[in-house]
């Protein structure tokens, strides 16, 4: 019986996972080209700190993809 | 749709006890690449440099810049770690990305192995908590412990642990995406996640050794603290 419960865990698991970084990503991203609006000439500056803000968000969501790969590993 | 590629490397032989994966193999062969290049840009060596060692030099002087900013003046005794980390992710990352790279008996992406990522994320930590003894000595390392308890612990524990399933996570989980991609719709489609792929292979690499610079410039930090606040 718990076995069926497996394909759904793995589902939400990814599915809920997404969320916060989803928001975290869109946020930081936005306050990123906010900052370019204001001031044309750091968008060289501000590249890359903001893709290493962006990739530390996304590595929630891959903890939340392990898991699934995991789950979906269990099946 | 059945399990396409598995977390866990196959392995090829044995040296001994010690089994040998398919994504050792293919360290050892980003090794050498690196190293071939290395010799072929240091051969003849001229002040006035020739095209590719020029190029060779360019990178270097690159990520020596962009160590000098974070650490100042340890930039130099942390430079070897991280550009080293930068450029074997980045060759190793990219290299997966060529025909004949996959979940197959020899070839296989070293960075979607937790393993090779999990020892390359301790490697950082030792050097970290080294750094850390070395320029606080003993006793400030300890006391860094004793206040906020568990707070520093937490957070230097999970800092392997978050290197390590970052850049395994999504290495991994792009060699799974183009796998299936790729059964679903081998023409044209590929493209578009292998382009993908060579974004996100340079910047996870950047993360790594941007990070490891930015934890070892966090611990070799307090000792300019000192002659400032005689309370620390």
């Amino acid at each position: 019986m718990p076995e069926s419960f497996i394909p759904l865990a793995a589902g939400l698991a990814m599915g809920l996972g997404a969320i916060g970084p989803g928001i975290g990503i869109g946020y930081g991203a936005g306050k990123a080209v906010e900052a370019i609006g204001r001031n044309p000439e750091v968008s060289g500056t501000i590249l890359v700190p903001m893709l290493i803000g962006l990739g530390m968000a996304e590595a929630v969501a891959i903890y939340a993809l392990v898991i699934a790969f995991l789950l979906f590993g269990k099946m | 749709m059945e399990e396409e590629i598995s977390i866990r490397a196959t392995t090829i032989f044995y040296v001994g006890p010690l089994p040998v994966t398919n994504t050792i193999f293919s360290a050892w062969i980003a090794m050498a690449v690196l190293v071939g290049i290395s010799i072929l840009a240091t051969r003849r060596m001229t002040l006035v440099p020739s095209r590719f060692q020029n190029l060779v030099e360019y990178v270097v002087e690159l990520l020596l810049g962009v160590c000098e900013n974070t650490a100042g003046r340890r930039a130099r005794q942390f430079f070897p770690v991280v550009a080293t980390s930068f450029l074997f992710i980045l060759t190793s990352n990219w290299m997966g990305l060529l025909p004949g790279y996959g979940d197959t008996p020899w070839l296989r992406s070293s960075a979607s192995d937790l393993n090779v990522t999990m020892s390359m994320a301790l490697i950082v930590f030792f050097l970290v908590q080294g750094w850390a003894i070395k320029s606080q000595g003993i006793l400030g390392y300890l006391k860094e412990f004793v206040v906020p308890m568990p707070l520093h612990l937490l957070s230097e524990l999970s800092r392997p642990v978050s290197l390590a399933f970052r850049l395994f996570g999504n290495i991994f989980a792009g060699e799974v995406v183009i796998a299936t991609i790729t059964k679903l719709f081998a023409i044209a489609l590929p493209m578009v996640f292998f382009g993908l792929e060579v974004f996100v292979g340079i910047l996870q690499a950047l993360i790594f050794s941007m990070l490891s610079l930015v934890f070892l410039t966090m611990a070799t930090l307090h000792e300019e603290k000192h002659p400032q606040g005689g309370a620390h």
